[in-house]
């Protein structure tokens, strides 16, 4: 089961990102898959450079965090681009962030290449557990534990800090806010920075035990959608439930009978869409 | 990394010093202007390293014949489209044949985009000489007879001979087995090809577990897990793409790959990426149809691999000589076409007529056209060993099979053909 909550800690990230964008700015933005894409190949560049500028070995998660949190810099002039979208149609949103994605696909083939890039031995410096039975890499650990304090830290900082709270009226009631003295601006461009940040992290996080690939972000784009329907759009809460639901049905379905493996997600995700439309933890308030 | 056009071009001059020691000085003919190839190559997507590494091929192979003068005195030039998604692939190909007016259109990898790809090539009665897709529909030929298509080796050699490799090795040495194979028909085929070779093999296995992620995935954990949980003597996988060494990391991580036999296919296809931090000795490794430090290498794929190492600081993979193939078989057809018309140009007919039961030297060795237009070819497949210059892993000893031996003759179904093999 722990192969389906890896695959949750970093799915997550990706829907959280997504969730407070739209919860905030209503901007379904598609072009998360991107980021995450781009932090796992900057991740690898940047650990890459930093071992062979002498870094020790063992710290190279540092690196990784440092790297998906100054890849975060693209967040505000992407935001200005999506400024010219806030009040058009959604269609428009869907878009201009889906050529996004495709944009971000070139980059990448342009800096990066086609072929796969990965961190050859970092994955296994801190060793293997075994845990009933079975060995687990202590890297999963990791980044189980860091996918669980990330979502901590969300939830205290949108629940307690002053910024959170801002953020909070904003979701609430934009209008509301800005009357208030909210500089609906610095807010938005933070916000979706912060997004960003979130995307880019859980692909710098992942990228040890994988291999970044162009497609990675399209991929999770649409794993991320399903837990962002299970869990409720807009919903921190919901991202962090949903992500949970689509790794573990996903890790049980592989181990109990392989064949249903995207079916069984997509069942919850229909349940779900019949029985409570709008996600196990919608917000009451529309 | 990037190739591009200018940087080829510029690479020709160094090309053509080398191809320069070969003369086959061809007679001038009136034919005006270059000859046109067209050529699709994947650009994006788990394809694209492929495709690159197919281009590569080409573009040695062009650059090559024309420092030593072109095909008849002709140069050859290249219209380069991108192989995507089946029906892209299609118009593009349309494209090439109508408005580009292409003497003969090289490329494509899929299979899916192959199937397609081979009505149109009648219709339009333009040649096409894939790299490596094939027009099958699972393990059947969906043209026994086409006119115009050239189709690559068939999908199954590499299943086949890693599974004839792995009874000679290991028969009596495991029992209990698991597949993990991408989830779509290359990788359902070369499961069911193994199953039914061992049991011809007289090697009686339990499967335990059968795994079919999806072509791309990036994320094993879970599959992994499930492995771990089967307990399998041996694992049985045809990946191909970038799956492979996250599979192998993942795998190794879980410490899957210390007691269990691999068979590993094709994963020589990414060679470079099989580090050997993660990838351990002794697993069974294929390389289809080209292995990049072949002890006894020709002349020809040692300057090949040098100029591949310079230019793009990588090994070559497999792709690049069925890249180089094809554009060197078309000229040899070309030829011998002409010769037997009197040095006259030959009409697409007389080049179809000699393209079949072609054989030229190709960077692997030897390689020709079948008369039902499948490629003939060697296969390269070998246990891992780490006692290599380089970080990722290399085979040795070396396994050599030619498709003779691995490949389905004309007109017989897969399955009828391995249960006629004596065993």
């Amino acid at each position: 089961m722990l192969g389906g909550v890896f695959h949750a800690a970093v799915l997550f990230l990706v829907a959280a990102g997504l969730q407070l964008v739209f919860g905030v700015q209503r901007i379904l933005n598609l072009a998360c898959g991107s980021f995450y894409a781009l932090g796992a190949y900057f991740g690898v560049s940047a650990v890459t450079w930093a071992l062979g500028a002498g870094l020790p070995a063992p710290l190279f998660v540092v690196v990784l965090l440092g790297a998906g949190l100054a890849l975060a810099a693209i967040g505000p002039p992407l935001e200005r681009l999506l400024r010219t979208i806030y009040d058009r149609d959604e269609s428009f949103q869907l878009l201009l962030t889906f050529a996004l994605v495709l944009m971000f696909e070139d980059v990448i083939r342009f800096f990066w290449g086609t072929a796969p890039y990965q961190l050859g031995q970092a994955y296994l410096i801190y060793g293997q557990w075994r845990i009933g039975g079975s060995v687990v890499p202590v890297y999963n650990l990791v980044v189980i534990a860091a996918g669980g304090l990330i979502a901590l830290g969300m939830g205290w900082f949108l629940a307690r800090s002053r910024f959170g709270r801002i953020v909070r009226a904003t979701a609430e009631n934009r209008e509301m806010s800005e009357a208030l003295g909210v500089d609906m601006t610095r807010v938005y461009a933070r916000v979706f920075t912060l997004g960003v940040a979130l995307g880019t992290v859980g692909g710098a996080l992942v990228i040890p035990a994988t291999a970044a690939t162009n497609e990675m972000g399209i991929e999770l784009i649409v794993e991320a959608f399903a837990v962002v329907v299970i869990g409720g759009l807009g919903s921190m809460r919901g991202a962090f439930a949903g992500a949970l639901i689509v790794g573990l049905m996903k890790a049980s379905a592989i181990a109990i009978y392989p064949e249903v493996e995207m079916l069984a997600v997509y069942v919850v995700v229909i349940a779900v869409l019949v029985l409570r439309p709008s996600g196990l933890f919608a917000r009451a308030t529309a | 990394m990037r190739t591009t056009r200018r940087g080829f071009l510029a690479l020709s001059g160094a090309a053509s010093v080398a191809a320069a020691l070969r003369l086959d000085a061809a007679p001038a003919l009136a034919q005006a202007g270059p000859v046109k190839i067209g050529v699709l190559a994947a650009k994006a997507g788990v394809l694209a390293p492929v495709g690159e590494s197919g281009m590569r091929g080409v573009q040695w192979a062009t650059d090559r014949i024309n420092a030593t003068g072109g095909i008849l005195g002709r140069k050859i030039e290249l219209v380069i489209e991108e192989e995507s998604s089946p029906k892209d692939t299609v118009e593009r190909f349309r494209k090439l044949a109508l408005q580009d007016k292409v003497d003969v259109i090289s490329g494509a990898i899929s299979t899916g985009v192959g199937l397609a790809l081979g009505p149109v090539a009648e219709e339009m009665q333009t040649i096409w000489l894939a790299w490596d897709a094939t027009t099958q529909k699972g393990v059947e030929e969906s043209m026994p007879k086409p006119k115009y298509s050239f189709r690559s080796t068939d999908n199954e050699c590499e299943a086949v001979m890693a599974s004839i490799l792995t009874a000679r090795s290991w028969k009596g040495k495991f029992r209990t087995v698991a597949g993990i194979n991408p989830d779509y028909s290359y990788g359902r085929d070369n499961w069911a090809a193994f199953l039914a070779i061992m049991k011809k093999s007289g090697i009686e296995v339990q499967v335990v577990s059968e795994l079919w992620p999806k072509l791309g995935a990036t994320d094993f954990t879970a599959h992994v897990a499930a492995l771990q949980q089967a307990k399998p003597d041996l694992i049985f996988s045809c990946f191909w793409a970038g799956d492979t060494p996250i599979f192998m990391k993942q795998a190794h991580a879980a410490g899957l790959t210390q007691s269990t036999k691999l068979v590993m296919t094709t994963g020589g296809g990414v060679h470079e990426s099989l580090k050997k931090a993660f990838t351990p000795e002794g697993a069974l490794l294929g390389y289809n149809c080209m292995y990049f430090e072949h002890p006894k290498a020709s002349p020809l794929m040692k300057e090949f691999v040098r100029w591949h190492q310079e230019k793009f600081k990588e090994w070559p993979n497999y792709e690049s000589d069925h890249g180089y193939f094809t554009v060197v078989a078309y000229k040899a057809a070309v030829e011998r076409a002409a010769k037997a018309a009197g040095g006259k140009w030959p009409s697409i007919d007389q080049v179809i007529q000699a393209l079949e039961g072609v054989e030229v030297e190709s960077l692997s060795g030897s390689r020709r056209y079948r008369e039902d237009h499948i490629m003939e070819a060697t296969f390269f497949q070998g246990f891992t060993t780490h006692k290599n210059k380089h970080d990722f892993v290399t085979i040795d000893p070396l396994e050599s099979m030619g498709t003779k031996q691995i490949q389905k003759p004309s007109g017989v179904g897969l399955y009828d053909w391995i249960n006629s093999w004596k065993v």
